[in-house]
């Protein structure tokens, strides 16, 4: 099929283009209780294939499209005939494309990448159910995709990498059926099969969803020491990755320069340390990844994106990440939640927005823990911040947290958050 | 355009029936797509080709003895259909082998009622028709109509995108082939101050084509006035308040606050507290909901992803919940008939039961006896994102505007960015006024979850409530 795009590439006189092709293979596990709903597998082979055109005195345009082993030869023209026709409506000011890079074939090892995809789910969905042994709270339902994938990069500059790669990723949901009937849902994606992650994370689940069941919807609307942890963190850290982007950068959605406070002068708190973790070797366009340090002391130390955005800015392409490292975490997480605070533990849907730096969602369990240590877990309201507003003051607890798409501290106390309570001022 | 369909239907009708000599049901859909985006930033200008939908695949759906399995794949050919065979018993040998120990949902088979169908959606302008240059051209001229409109706005982003495709189902019983096309369009004004960068969303969308970019035009000034506008917003003093939602906000609660807790793939796991309502009042008698085909949205069609074919389905009926939405398997385990609710991201993705157009009926009211009737409380425009939550039936929505009304008159005051939460039956059961005419939208995706986005739409009219904001 590679032979046959190429053909057809030069058939309808594109010469700069790149081919994206990706094999991918994925086990997936549905579940109500502990019954099986139903079982799926895919195997699916993808060429994506991006054709660029110069245009004079404009720059550079570029179209991409879709293609499968399917197709006839007639078709697969007519596909990229169009693609490089729409092309030239889509220029912007030149650049040089992605460097050439010519590699072996990076293999992922361990249990995941070689098992048989079967094997590998049934693992983790016994690793799901593991902690699943009470009549009181109870994992609901679950789904679980475990996949592999084959990756190869091609260009018309030479470019010719490939490695494989494989993860696993689902959600199950827990319930809790008295005093009130609740209920948590929870995600998980992972790189390895961490089987003792997966269940630890059950556990901890369960302990939420028992405490959101006897919560108390007694919540006053004030200012709130605010303590967030798990997916949260990263999600509010999430602000920085996206203001020091290329793109945003480029668009001059964001000023930040590189080497300014980016965090702001009256630091009060932890100055932020961020790094861009690579979680694979070849960025979609064929760059390779390496890990990137983002701010150093709050201080912002590179743009980070795709080839033309970069290039534009005058900084080495370095490839979109998924994945925020965070380096901070002076206190013991006991010590970082002490009274008066509010911990809030799981939101119906946390998210930050990057251009206002507001976030916020709604509290589905959180603990209000008084100045004396007494814990009173409690049900609705919402969080309204502003990043802008608490950078000043984070403080991050010493004990980790690790997923697909963050490595670092558990938790972060900002100061004095606005919330929206169930119960007036 | 997509003759493939044409062109593999008899070996795909050879594999059902091979299928069949194994496993006591078995169907295949197939779908052929076509789809384009274009924008235009200050990031330069894009034409691209979303991924989202997969391409062109088939899934094939069975029943052994251990219940419902699918099997998801991009190449096919009559040569081919040995090899599916071999490889969907080896995948189900190989999954019994490692789930030793965890029993099937008991499901009955699905229906498989006799079934022809042929059918296309309307459009005036196909948007490949109308070409790449004078799509670019009409994005760039309102992108520099609303830049021109004020120093303050720091960028436009304006964009189209559109979704062709044909699908065909077959079983052993049915013969189902539609071809639709949905298309949208978007206009975000920004307007920074310091680092705090405001944006408005002006969105169009239609079951048709490029005849949607007409609709653009007449929202450049609103969309860039409401951009500017933000710059002075303030927080909410948060409280409950008297509220007139406008028809997006209307349909953010339709969908997000209550439409997913009537998904009766909820109902089967125990997840939705719509499941004890039933029958019963869990909204004011002047609302109305409806989920379906009876209107020209971008999620109407013909018959869903299980070849349940599609109708007009009312969810409450004067507030009173008279069903749930259903898919097939769902429904076969509640004993119930489907409603054609069945929908999947791409061949790639399972079946849920999903919303597709969903609305509140209109009522007697007007807009302006509306804000006139409210002595403290909110305009809210502009809903941001919303979270469903159907076994509590919590209300996770977030507007980006709030204008003050006060004695009956908007006041000119804004507030930004706004949460609403509370409980689902007390917002629908405070509902007051309704305005006559619903709109619909249909800009965005809906996920199930974080995951398996589906285009629907979603409206209603202007509505007055009491919601609790912060």
């Amino acid at each position: 099929m590679i032979e046959k795009i190429r053909a057809a590439l030069k058939t309808c006189g594109i010469s700069l283009w790149r081919i994206n092709e990706t094999v991918e293979e994925t086990a997936e596990l549905f579940f109500v209780r502990r019954q099986l709903d139903t079982r799926r597998s895919k195997d699916v082979h993808k060429y994506e294939v991006t054709v660029f055109r110069d245009v004079e005195g404009v720059g550079r345009g570029f179209t991409s499209v879709l293609l499968t082993a399917s197709m006839e030869d007639g078709q697969i023209e007519k596909e990229l005939a169009d693609a490089y026709y729409a092309a030239q409506f889509a220029a912007n000011p030149p650049y040089a494309l992605t460097d050439p890079v010519q590699a072996p074939r990076k293999e992922k090892i361990g249990a995941l990448a070689q098992d048989p995809l079967a094997r590998s789910a049934g693992r983790m969905v016994r690793a799901l159910f593991a902690p699943d042994t009470s009549e009181d709270a109870f994992v609901n339902s679950a789904e679980l995709f475990v996949s592999r994938k084959l990756v190869h990069i091609l260009s018309s500059e030479g470019t010719d990498v490939s490695y494989t790669d494989a993860g696993v990723n689902g959600e199950f949901v827990v319930q809790c059926r008295e005093p009130e009937d609740v209920e948590i849902h929870n995600t998980f994606e992972y790189d390895e099969l961490e089987t003792g992650a997966l269940s630890a994370k059950v556990e901890e689940a369960l302990t939420f969803v028992r405490d959101r069941a006897r919560a108390q919807r007694i919540l006053r609307s004030g200012k709130y020491d605010l303590v967030l942890s798990g997916n949260a963190v990263g999600t509010v850290l999430s602000y920085y990755m996206q203001r020091s982007s290329a793109m945003a950068v480029y668009a001059k959605y964001s000023t930040w320069q590189r080497g300014e406070d980016v965090q702001g002068a009256d630091v009060r708190g932890e100055r932020l340390d961020l790094s861009l973790h690579a979680t694979v070797p070849y960025s979609v366009e064929g760059i390779p990844m390496e890990d990137l340090s983002l701010l150093r002391e709050g201080k912002l130390e590179a743009y980070h994106g795709p080839n033309r955005f970069s290039r534009y800015l005058g900084v080495k392409p370095t490839g979109s990440y998924r994945k925020l490292s965070c380096g901070n975490g002076t206190v013991p997480f006991e010590t970082l939640k002490k009274g008066p605070c509010l911990w809030a533990v799981t939101f119906s849907d946390f998210q930050m927005d990057a251009m206002s730096g507001h976030f916020g969602g709604e509290i589905r369990l959180a603990y209000l823990i008084a100045e004396d240590g007494s814990v009173t877990p409690v049900t609705g309201g919402s969080v309204n911040g502003s990043i802008l507003e608490a950078q000043r003051d984070m403080t991050f607890s010493e004990r980790r947290y690790v997923t697909s798409e963050y490595d670092g501290p558990y938790a972060v106390r900002l100061p004095g958050v606005s919330i929206a309570g169930t119960e007036a001022e | 355009m997509f003759e493939i369909i044409d062109r593999v239907k008899p070996g795909l009708q050879k594999l059902v029936a091979a299928l069949r000599e194994t496993y006591p049901y078995a169907s295949v859909l197939a779908v052929a797509d076509d789809a384009r985006s274009w924008s235009t930033s200050r990031g330069g200008i894009s034409i691209s080709s979303p991924r989202m939908f997969g391409g062109t695949g088939y899934v094939v759906r069975v029943f052994d003895g251990e219940g419902c399995a699918e099997y998801s794949f991009n190449e096919f050919s009559e040569e081919k259909i040995p090899a599916i065979r071999e490889t969907l018993a080896r995948r189900l040998a190989e999954q019994t082998e490692a789930l030793e120990g965890f029993a099937p949902l008991p499901t009955p088979l699905p229906a498989d009622d006799p079934a022809v169908l042929k059918k296309e959606s309307p459009y005036r302008v196909h948007p490949r028709e109308l070409g790449d240059e004078a799509i670019v051209k009409k994005l760039n001229a309102l992108r520099e109509r609303a830049l021109g409109m004020d120093e303050r706005v720091l960028d436009v982003q304006a964009a189209v995108s559109y979704r062709s495709f044909r699908k065909l189902f077959l079983s052993e019983h049915r013969d189902l082939d539609q071809t639709l096309m949905w298309t949208t369009a978007s206009l975000i004004a920004m307007a920074s101050r310091g680092q705090e960068i405001k944006d408005a969303y002006l969105p169009c969308s239609a079951l048709g084509g490029a005849e949607v970019l007409d609709e653009m035009d007449a929202g450049v000034e609103k969309v860039v006035r409401d951009a500017l506008e933000l710059l002075d917003s303030r927080p909410i003093v948060p409280g409950e308040y008297e509220c007139v939602c406008d028809p997006s906000v209307t349909g953010m609660i339709v969908h997000e606050a209550f439409g997913h807790g009537v998904e009766m793939d909820m109902f089967v796991k125990d997840r939705a507290l719509a499941r004890e309502c039933v029958g019963e009042y869990v909204a004011s008698p002047l609302v109305t909901m409806h989920d379906g085909s009876a209107v020209d949205q971008t999620a109407t069609m013909f018959f869903d992803d299980e070849g349940t074919l599609t109708g007009d389905t009312v969810i409450i009926d004067r507030g009173v919940l008279k069903t749930g939405m259903c898919d097939a398997l769902s429904a076969a385990r509640l004993g119930i008939a489907p409603t054609g609710n069945g929908r999947r991201e791409s061949y790639e993705r399972k079946v849920y039961t999903r919303m597709t157009n969903t609305y509140f009926q209109g009522g007697e009211a007007t807009r302006e006896e509306m804000v006139a009737s409210v002595k403290n409380g909110f305009l809210l425009e502009a809903p941001s994102s919303g979270m469903e939550d159907p076994k509590n039936w919590g209300i996770q929505c977030m507007v980006t505007t709030a204008r003050e009304i006060k004695d009956g008159k908007l006041t000119g005051k804004l507030f930004s960015p706004i949460v609403l939460t509370g409980y689902v039956p007390d917002l629908l059961k405070s509902v007051t006024m309704m305005s006559r005419t619903p709109e619909l939208s249909g800009s965005g995706f809906c996920g199930k979850g974080y995951k398996e986005w589906v285009k629907v739409s979603d409206g209603g009219p202007y509505m007055k409530a009491r919601i609790r904001l912060g």
